[in-house]
């Protein structure tokens, strides 16, 4: 559907019958109160646990964390966030998607500087080594930045406006141009994020934003299948190759097996995180009484939030933070709903599909329906980096649910001529319903 | 439609797909949280929860300067250093900081321990016994993977000082030998329990509802009788005396007369307790004044007049024809130094220590004889009211007993020629503190005190002494007791070195040379020599008993140990700033 009165991003009135009209209005602020509530929660976490963390690390490793060090960096974290979605929510979509392509080479030319850096040139003052691999760059006082999310950025604004564009043209199923070049950009992006990084979570995290995209995109579902199909066998392959997935993968299988004597390794992760929310029981010890962030259990402020959330906060809690995260993400399914430009509609089904995949696979992985991938719960937990991309995403959510789009149906009759007559910018949302 | 969702297939099914996902998970969760929460708690206070014992601190052990507590035995924390090899990240600036700051503690090749420390090894020492101070110097260098542990030592500023009365304290923190082992748990106190949540490295949280905190109760301070400065000097002048002497072994115990507390207790040969683990003679570790029970001869005699003269069958004029030899039933018994022969008197007798006089006396209680009634008033005295053969009570671990035959025993060894040994100190094994607090009370006036090397307790830095001591029971009359003192100031003048005895003081005593038993027959060629005497100004203010032995060597009472008396009793004089008296 072409709607060219759309293109500005204003209402026009007089259309004609059976053309959608798109609406300017407020935006839904229901996605800052979700996200700010979520923030808030985040941050009242790690001013409870940053005291053990601070503990846990000065005892082992002999360093110096105060108390208070990882709830201001927290707090930190979050003012940038703010000011990522507040630049987000303001500077026009449009202009952002013009340097969509250039967000993309910044994210492609910092993962190669990274891997140069790293791999190549060894230099560890600016790039550690953790886990075996390069991923962060360390920037001294101002923190670590990690190309990766920036890449994943990129790519999602540019594969939204590529396949936004491809699915204006009825081309989206097209193998030429529209599956082989993002199959391509995907393969670069495997080799830095897999392959050189090492890092199977952003991988999951990226390869979960495209997936929403073209299913968003109203690809056939016999192409996506066959997607599918694909990236389960290269999974399957990535597991196969990688002796420590191939752990986690085995001590998954293993099972309920709580009370197995299994030390190390992600059996210890996995139990650590069960009694961390099986001890929270319905109600949670509250705040400041988890024990489990003392030290026993693995990645608390990062990763494993989760289950620090629900020793702290209980079954009750976690409904609620689950409520949250799930009515932040209707509020987005909405916006995408609303909109009527599929590059829009893919951005913001992009940022969807991002907080889906992290909320969903952490969540399943605390609770022990997958194995551990290494997915931060966004917006919770610790980490600067992710949380920054993230809340830019929302607020480029933020700033598109302003627009929605309506199919003026004459047939109803009486009123149709009352919504074109709200001015523009008028609240619309509120009384809005669909027709389908 | 009534669905008011989304207009997009597409869209609807993201939406659906998250019901589901979250559905799911709130089951799963229902499943963790609330039908498994008991069990999950459990498998959490497994792991969270410890009981750790708070050591009580182990009680100090003073003795006196005169009346004031002087610190004997001392606690103090020491530090192992430890490290787990899998968290060090520098091995070498470990060491090295180690080694400079407490080289002396670290243990053998301790480099190597850990650089080849094996990959499941997590705990290797370092050093041992560092002090408070290094510790600190070597926990400001943040050293990752480096810890210490605390425990504390027994520390003696005055090195092996009364050792045989402290004992020590073992490796396991239990007293062994002397008041460390016979009060170690006075001493040890009571350990305190913290049951609590603990974090990761099994540090208490203050987090978690059934935590149980019971304070330790650290042991008591005790405060021994023995003077600091006493034993100190009857240490020296033991061993001096030995030496001149060319003795191998022997003993001295001073009493104070009025409270049977001992003064000064010393053994010799003696050894550090702060380094007990080198002793390989573990004869060292015992007290011979509590746990060697002897004959110990002609002392005794103090004893059977004593004895005698309660009973009225004699006074210290009493004549005797001394014929340097007796005949009791079938034996002899013969006087040591002949040629006093005539009638004498008993005090005559008792200065030159005449076995014949001592035996006319214990006569005269079964009227001529050593009869059966002669014998059961002996063994009444001895036995009963002096306590011999009777463990005293002491609080020194290891007292031995010794053994007086009863009048009569079923063995037939209690017959009158066994009596008539006993008269003059043959033929009974007691130990130096029976003898010792026998004489106390027949020169006090008659009262027994239970001999005791305890003086008080320090609580909260403040000496509270123990309530005076108080006679057990009477053994002799006030007169008796005075006629004795008078006896054994006479028995003191005919002795040979009490020339050297400081003029207007009180001083007796009575010398022993005992025969020893080998292979159960008396031998001729190793006697030991006793010297049990008293001194004071107005009335008797110390008691000293000294012996002295060497294995087939002839030591006598009067010639080897009186001399040590003599010393340590003109030097008592003086630290007790006795005045001279008319």
């Amino acid at each position: 559907m072409q709607v060219a009165a759309a293109r500005n991003g204003r209402a026009v009135q007089g259309t004609a019958p059976g053309e959608p009209v798109l609406r300017r209005h407020r935006p839904d602020y229901l996605i800052l109160l979700f996200m700010g509530l979520l923030m808030l929660i985040g941050l009242i976490t790690m001013y409870a646990i940053g005291p053990q963390r601070a503990n846990v690390l000065n005892n082992a490793y002999g360093s110096n964390y105060s108390e208070t060090y990882f709830v201001i960096k927290q707090a930190v974290s979050l003012a940038l966030a703010g000011m990522a979605f507040a630049a987000f929510a303001i500077v026009p979509y449009r202009f952002i998607q013009r340097y969509a392509a250039k967000v993309l080479l910044a994210g492609i030319i910092a993962c190669t500087l990274l891997f140069l850096a790293g791999n190549v040139l060894d230099i560890r003052a600016i790039v550690p080594e953790t886990l075996g691999a390069h991923r962060w760059f360390f920037l001294g006082p101002l923190g670590s930045f990690q190309p990766a999310e920036l890449l994943k950025f990129g790519i999602l604004l540019f594969a939204a406006g590529f396949l936004g564009m491809r699915a204006r043209q009825g081309v989206i199923n097209d193998k030429e141009l529209t599956l082989k070049p993002m199959a391509a950009l995907m393969a670069v992006a495997a080799l830095f994020i897999i392959v050189f990084q090492k890092d199977m979570g952003t991988g999951i995290s990226l390869t979960a934003i495209v997936m929403t995209m073209i299913i968003a995109a109203h690809m056939k579902w016999e192409i996506i299948f066959k997607i599918m199909l694909g990236l389960v066998a290269l999974g399957v392959v990535f597991i196969l190759i990688a002796p420590h997935r191939m752990e986690r993968v085995s001590t998954f299988l293993s099972g309920d097996a709580i009370s197995s004597d299994q030390a190390s390794g992600d059996a210890y992760h996995i139990k650590q995180a069960r009694i961390a929310i099986g001890t929270g029981g319905p109600f949670g010890l509250g705040i400041g009484n988890s024990v489990q962030a003392t030290g026993y259990l693995p990645e608390a402020i990062n990763d494993s939030v989760f289950a620090i959330l629900g020793e702290t906060f209980g079954f009750v809690g976690l409904v609620a933070i689950m409520g949250l995260f799930s009515a932040l993400l209707f509020r987005l399914l909405r916006t995408i709903d609303g909109l009527q430009d599929m590059r829009m509609r893919l951005v913001v089904a992009g940022v969807f599909g991002w907080m889906a995949a992290h909320v969903v696979m952490n969540i399943a992985a605390m609770t022990g329906l997958v194995p551990l991938t290494g997915i931060t719960l966004p917006l919770l937990s610790y980490g600067g980096t992710s949380m920054l991309f993230i809340a830019a995403g929302l607020g480029l959510a933020f700033q598109l649910s302003r627009y929605t789009s309506h199919l003026v149906n004459h047939k109803e009759g009486k009123n149709e001529d009352s919504r074109s007559r709200r001015g523009v910018g008028r609240p619309r949302y509120a009384s809005r319903r669909s027709y389908s | 439609m009534k669905y008011t969702g989304f207009s997009d297939d597409r869209v609807k099914l993201f939406s659906i797909a998250l019901i589901i996902l979250m559905g799911l998970f709130v089951l799963r969760l229902f499943y963790l949280q609330v039908i498994m929460h008991d069990e999950y708690t459990q498998l959490a206070r497994a792991e969270q929860q410890r009981r750790l014992v708070i050591p009580a601190e182990r009680g100090e052990i003073y003795a006196l300067t005169h009346n004031q507590p002087v610190k004997l035995v001392l606690n103090q924390a020491v530090y192992t250093i430890f490290a787990d090899p899998q968290v060090v990240e520098d091995k070498d600036k470990v060491i090295d900081v180690i080694s400079r700051v407490a080289g002396g503690e670290m243990v053998d090749k301790a480099r190597e321990v850990l650089k080849n420390a094996s990959d499941e090894s997590r705990y290797v020492i370092l050093a041992k016994g560092v002090t408070r101070k290094q510790a600190e110097l070597i926990k400001k260098e943040t050293l990752a993977g480096v810890g210490a542990q605390t425990e504390t030592r027994r520390v003696y500023p005055e090195g092996g000082l009364a050792s045989q009365t402290l004992g020590f304290v073992n490796a396991e923190g239990m007293g062994q030998y002397g008041i460390e082992q016979s009060l170690n748990d006075r001493l040890t106190g009571k350990d305190g329990l913290l049951q609590a949540v603990t974090d990761v490295s099994n540090v208490p949280l203050s987090i978690g509802k059934d935590n149980i905190n019971i304070e330790p109760q650290d042991g008591e301070d005790i405060v021994l009788s023995i003077d600091r400065n006493i034993q100190s000097y009857v240490e020296d002048t033991l061993k001096k005396g030995l030496e001149k002497a060319g003795a191998k072994t022997g003993s001295a115990v001073v009493m104070n007369p009025r409270t049977g507390q001992v003064m000064a207790m010393a053994n010799y040969p003696t050894y550090n307790p702060a380094e007990f683990f080198k002793v390989t003679d573990v004869q060292a570790f015992t007290n011979g004044v509590v746990s060697s029970p002897y004959e110990p001869a002609s002392v005794l005699k103090t004893l059977l007049f004593a004895t005698a003269i309660d009973q009225g069958a004699v006074n210290r004029m009493t004549p005797y024809v001394n014929t340097d030899s007796v005949r009791v039933d079938d034996a002899v018994i013969n006087n040591a130094l002949k040629g006093m022969t005539g009638t004498r008197t008993m005090q005559e007798a008792y200065n030159w220590s005449l076995n014949t006089g001592s035996v006319y006396a214990a006569q005269q209680l079964g009227g001529g004889r050593i009869n059966d009634k002669a014998r059961k008033i002996m063994y009444e005295y001895y036995h009963d009211r002096f306590g011999l053969g009777e463990t005293t009570g002491v609080e020194v671990f290891g007292e031995q007993s010794g053994y007086v035959v009863e009048p009569n025993a079923a063995s037939g060894e209690g017959n009158a020629v066994r009596y008539s040994n006993m008269t003059f100190g043959q033929g009974l094994d007691v130990t130096m503190i029976q003898v010792c607090s026998a004489f106390v009370s027949i020169i006090n006036g008659g009262n027994y005190y239970k001999p005791t090397v305890l003086a008080g307790t320090v609580d909260n830095g403040v000496y509270k002494p123990d309530t005076k001591p108080q006679p057990e029971r009477r053994t002799i009359s006030q007169a008796t007791s005075d006629e004795m003192v008078k006896m054994a100031m006479e028995g003191r003048k005919a002795f040979y070195d009490s020339k050297r005895d400081r003029s207007g003081y009180m001083v007796g005593g009575k010398t022993g040379t005992s025969q020893q038993i080998q292979n159960g027959k008396y031998v001729f060629n190793e006697t030991v020599g006793t010297y049990l005497g008293f001194g004071g100004d107005t009335e008797a203010k110390y008691v000293i008993m000294v012996q002295v032995a060497a294995p087939d060597k002839k030591l006598e009472g009067g010639i080897h140990a009186g001399p040590i008396f003599t010393d340590i009793s003109n030097w008592m004089i003086d630290y007790l700033k006795l005045q001279p008296q008319g």
